[in-house]
Order: structure tokens, then C-alpha cells, then sequence
């Protein structure tokens, strides 16, 4: 017996190793009607297992993030400064005129949520986020999570929405106390509901083995044309509604299901090269204090900037009425609203509008430049020196 | 040193190669850290998997099935837990790839360059093959894969190794 064991060690090592992680991958696999998933929660021993593997990678990769954001930062925070001061000016110019849009905006956004109000629907803002830095991936193309440098420390759980300025990123997998694992929506599990934004199409957004962004879901009767937008539907409870997806790239038919296509989406976001992004830690159906301000500074300068138009058009008026004006004095005064009818009523005439004809002023000191006070009859010594 | 790998009786005895215990140590961690980020540098186009690279280094230089298969556990483990998938879906992979490796570095020499290349070619090719079958047939998950970008990745490897093999050689403890 001892020879057996002896003899053929290696390979029961093999086995008695293969075994054991057969037996674990089952433990966190389950089956369902659609086939095989994994467990949404991982168990205390896998979950400590990711947190000691995280553990031993972060470290590492947080400096070196932090060293190539050093050197990249110290080139261009202190030595590649050229056009700054235009790029200011611009950004300035810019800000100014997204307050006015806004403010123009900002009537039909409180329309629209008295509106909601009435119907009882609950639409949610961004009112918190947490600015994080991604510092690694899992280092696989068929995994596509990254990792940030904030963690539940920071406030982060499971189930927020990662978003960056241009769109939206990820959602939160797995909190640890000073990381987070993102799982990122081009990913093969990952989903988000979305709506197309000018045919109101909806669809479940996916992610393939290429790294691209699906629709699926929609009917092949459908009209998507490209260059369409997406934006999310705030169906899934994890991402705000209107935060932009991605254009539509094309249209092809789904292979798995007749009468359905897919649509390709080119994503709003680079999510391949992701920096910093923000986590949606808060949603709240109103503004917080920070919109508010905006809001406020952007009533503000529509107020003013609607001001100094009152302004320049009192100052116009009060010049219009200094300068002489194309009325002619000669014309004889208005004629007064016609009177009623003896029953009451008023009779109706329809009346053209017409214009006074335009003559000039008679000039106090007539000079060779001075027009004729009454062309038709002074016309033979239109020739003449006064 | 030599270490009969067949136990008592064994036809062959292979020289049996060590290292600093810091390398032990800090080599499959550089890999998992550099597999980690770099694709944040390079993107998609991260056609390697480094840990592997360093599964096969080991198992090979210490011609020992039983520690291939550990390395490969452990690494397969780490690789898993840095993902969102099954843990032992890699640590599978890399144990099979690990055993594979050091069994061959027992019966022919693997000192060689070409030798080397080609064997982290195949046990690559080897080990993405266990990977689909773990993922899609034993587990029955819906795994959307491509052939080529399984043939890229163990290119890459073996151009890694190409490279690295010799650094890491250098570390060898004379006797």
C-alpha cells in the first residue's frame, strides 16, 4: 500500500487538488431554469480569499498609479502650461454660457417636476458622489473589472453606479475597506436598461467577448438609424435615468433569436482607459446643496444679463426718441376705436395694417445734402445750390 | 543536488534547481501585480498571462510535479480572486498547466531556449482550453470566446518567456 501511494503520490496530489476546487466551483455556482450563473453574493470564505488577493495587489498598484500620476501630473501642472491662460479664458466663456442655458432650461425642469409631482413619479438626481481613481484590473480580457482606490471607507457599497463626465462606466461589485472592484458594463454579465433617445426604443444593454457594447431586446420593426444616442432608462435601480450610454454604431439581426436584432453601441465613455471616475453614492429626488447653488448663480446671471438688456433697450429707446424719427409729423393724429353698434356689438371691419410712408424731416439749415421737403413738387430744382 | 522524481527505483535523476526564498515570494506577486495593471497601459491589447508564464517557470526549474501543481493553485487562485468569476476556474487551468510542466521538465531537457518556448506555447494553449471547457461545459456558463485571441495570448506568453526565462535564471542558487 505504501508503494502505491509512493509510486503514483503525484498524481493523487493532482487529484485530491483538482477535487477540491471542483467541489468549490460548485458551491458557488447555481443553476437556473436559463442555465448556470454565479452566486450574486460570494460566501465569507470566498469573499476572504478576494480580500487577501486584493490585499497583496493593491498596495503595489496604488504606488504604482500614484508614481505615474506624479510624473505625468508634474509635467503638465507645472511644465507644459503653453495656452493655459486661453484654455481659462474659453472654459470661462464656456461655464458662462452652459449658466444661461441652464437657467433657460431650468423652466421646463420645474415644470416638469411639478408635473411628476402630479403623477406621483419619483425621479432621482445625482446628489452625491465620490470622485475615485482606478489603480488595476483583474488582468484578463474576459473578466472586465477594475479596481478603485476608494473603498467602504469612503462610503462606497455594492450596486452604485460608476459614471465618468462623458457617461456611464460601471457598477460597484465588491467593497473593501479601501478599494473597490468594479465590474464595468462591457462586461459578458454585466446589464443596464436604456432607452434610445429620439425612437424611445427600450432595451437591456450587454456587454460581448469582443468588449463591445449590445442592445438586446428590441424588435426587428424597429427604425434605428446610427449616430442615435442612448441614454439609461433608471429602470435598474442602479443608474440614474439620462446619464448618456453611447451612440448607436450599427444594426445587425440576433443570431440566438428571430424577429430581434442587436444593437451595437459605440460607448459614450473610454473604457479601455479609464482614470477617474465618480460613484454615484447618493440619489435623491431633489437637488442638493451644491446644484442649488448652480441653479442659484445661473437665476442670477439670466436675471442680470436679463437687466442690462432692459437696460440697453431703455437706453436705445431714450436715444430713438433724441434722434429724429422716421414718423412723419404732417400725418394727422389716429382715429379712435370705432364706436359700438347700437346692439352692443362691435362691428367688424377687417382692416390692413398699413405704414406711414417714410419721409424726412425738413432740415432747420438746408444745405446742398438736405432731401427736398416735397419731392413731387419741388422737382425741377433738384439740380440747384440753395 | 538531484531528486529522483519517480521515487525509489526512478531511471532518471534530474538536477533540481533553487532559489532565494525572496524569490519564491516576490516573483509571482510582481506577476500578478504586472498583469493587473498593465492594462491599463496596454488596453485590450494585454495578450499575455503572466502568472502562467511564472507557473511554468517554476514548475519547470524545480521539476517537481507536486510543487508545479501547488504553484499552480495558488497563482490560478490569486488570478480568480482578482476577477468577478468562480475561484478555481484558473486555479484548475493552472494546476493541470503546472503538474503538465514539471512532468515534462523530469523527462526531457529543458535548459533549452526553443524547448522552453515551445512548451509555454502549448501548456498555454493547454491551459485556455481547460479554462473554456471548466467554464463552459462543466459549469455550464455562457462564455463567449474567440480562438485567436486564445492563439495571441499564448504567443505573447512565449515571448515573455523568451525574455524573462534568462532573468530569472540568474537568480539560481550555485551549489
Amino acid at each position: 500500500m505504501d508503494s502505491f501511494f509512493a509510486r503514483y503520490r503525484n498524481f493523487l496530489v493532482l487529484l485530491v487538488l483538482l477535487l477540491a476546487q471542483i467541489i468549490g466551483l460548485a458551491v458557488q455556482v447555481r443553476r437556473t431554469a436559463s442555465g448556470s450563473t454565479l452566486e450574486t453574493k460570494d460566501s465569507s470564505g470566498v469573499r476572504l480569499i478576494r480580500y487577501w488577493a486584493e490585499s497583496l495587489v493593491a498596495p503595489a498598484e496604488r504606488a504604482i498609479e500614484f508614481s505615474r500620476l506624479g510624473t505625468f501630473g508634474l509635467w503638465q501642472n507645472y511644465l507644459d502650461l503653453h495656452n493655459v491662460r486661453q484654455q481659462n479664458q474659453d472654459l470661462q466663456s464656456t461655464i458662462d454660457r452652459l449658466r444661461l442655458e441652464q437657467a433657460s432650461l431650468l423652466e421646463n425642469a420645474k415644470q416638469g417636476q411639478r408635473l411628476q409631482a402630479l403623477l406621483g413619479f419619483q425621479h432621482s438626481y445625482l446628489y452625491a458622489t465620490v470622485a475615485a481613481q482606478a489603480i488595476g484590473s483583474s488582468g484578463s480580457d474576459r473578466s472586465r473589472v477594475f479596481y478603485l482606490d476608494k473603498g467602504s471607507a469612503e462610503g462606497l457599497k455594492p450596486d452604485m453606479a460608476v459614471i465618468t463626465a462623458d457617461g456611464i462606466v460601471g457598477k460597484v461589485r465588491d467593497v473593501f475597506p479601501h478599494t473597490a472592484q468594479v465590474l464595468a458594463i462591457n462586461d459578458q454579465n454585466a446589464g443596464a436598461g436604456v432607452i434610445l433617445e429620439k425612437t424611445r426604443i427600450r432595451g437591456i444593454l450587454r456587454g460581448n467577448s469582443n468588449g463591445q457594447l449590445v442592445v438586446l431586446g428590441i424588435m426587428n420593426d424597429a427604425r434605428i438609424q446610427p449616430g442615435e444616442r442612448i441614454l439609461t432608462a433608471g429602470g435598474d435601480m442602479i443608474f440614474p435615468r439620462g446619464l448618456p450610454v453611447g451612440i448607436v454604431k450599427k444594426v445587425i439581426n440576433d443570431p440566438d433569436r428571430d424577429s430581434f436584432i442587436q444593437v451595437i453601441v459605440t460607448p459614450a465613455a473610454n473604457l479601455s482607459s479609464i482614470d477617474e471616475v465618480l460613484v454615484v453614492t447618493a440619489m435623491q429626488s431633489h437637488f442638493n446643496d451644491q446644484q442649488q447653488q448652480d441653479i442659484n448663480a445661473s437665476e442670477a446671471l439670466k436675471s442680470g444679463d436679463l437687466t442690462t438688456m432692459q437696460q440697453q433697450k431703455k437706453a436705445s429707446d431714450i436715444m430713438a426718441e433724441r434722434l429724429p424719427g422716421l414718423t412723419d409729423p404732417n400725418l394727422p393724429a389716429p382715429q379712435p376705436a370705432p364706436s359700438q353698434q347700437p346692439n352692443g356689438s362691435t362691428p367688424v371691419v377687417p382692416t390692413i395694417p398699413q405704414a406711414p410712408p417714410a419721409h424726412a424731416p425738413t432740415a432747420l439749415h438746408p444745405d446742398r445734402f438736405s432731401p427736398p421737403a416735397k419731392p413731387s413738387n419741388d422737382a425741377n430744382s433738384s439740380g440747384r445750390n440753395p | 543536488m538531484t531528486y529522483s522524481v519517480f521515487g525509489p527505483g526512478s531511471p532518471r535523476d534530474v538536477e533540481v534547481r533553487h532559489y532565494p526564498f525572496l524569490v519564491y515570494g516576490l516573483v509571482p506577486l510582481v506577476a500578478l501585480v504586472a498583469q493587473a495593471w498593465l492594462p491599463r497601459v496596454l488596453g485590450p491589447y494585454t495578450w499575455s498571462d503572466l502568472p502562467l508564464v511564472i507557473t511554468l517557470y517554476f514548475a519547470m526549474a524545480r521539476r517537481s510535479p507536486i510543487q508545479g501543481t501547488l504553484i499552480g493553485v495558488v497563482m490560478g487562485t490569486l488570478e480568480d480572486a482578482l476577477s468577478h468569476h468562480a475561484l478555481g476556474i484558473n486555479g484548475i487551468a493552472k494546476t493541470v498547466a503546472g503538474f503538465l510542466a514539471a512532468s515534462v521538465g523530469v523527462r526531457i531537457d529543458v535548459e533549452n531556449h526553443t524547448i522552453r518556448l515551445l512548451l509555454v506555447f502549448l501548456l498555454s494553449l493547454v491551459s485556455s482550453a481547460i479554462y473554456v471547457f471548466i467554464y463552459s461545459f462543466l459549469l455550464g456558463m455562457a462564455l463567449d470566446w474567440r480562438w485567436f485571441s486564445e492563439l495571441f495570448r499564448a504567443i505573447g506568453n512565449s515571448v515573455i518567456a523568451l525574455f524573462l526565462f534568462p532573468v530569472l535564471d540568474r537568480f539560481q542558487l550555485q551549489d
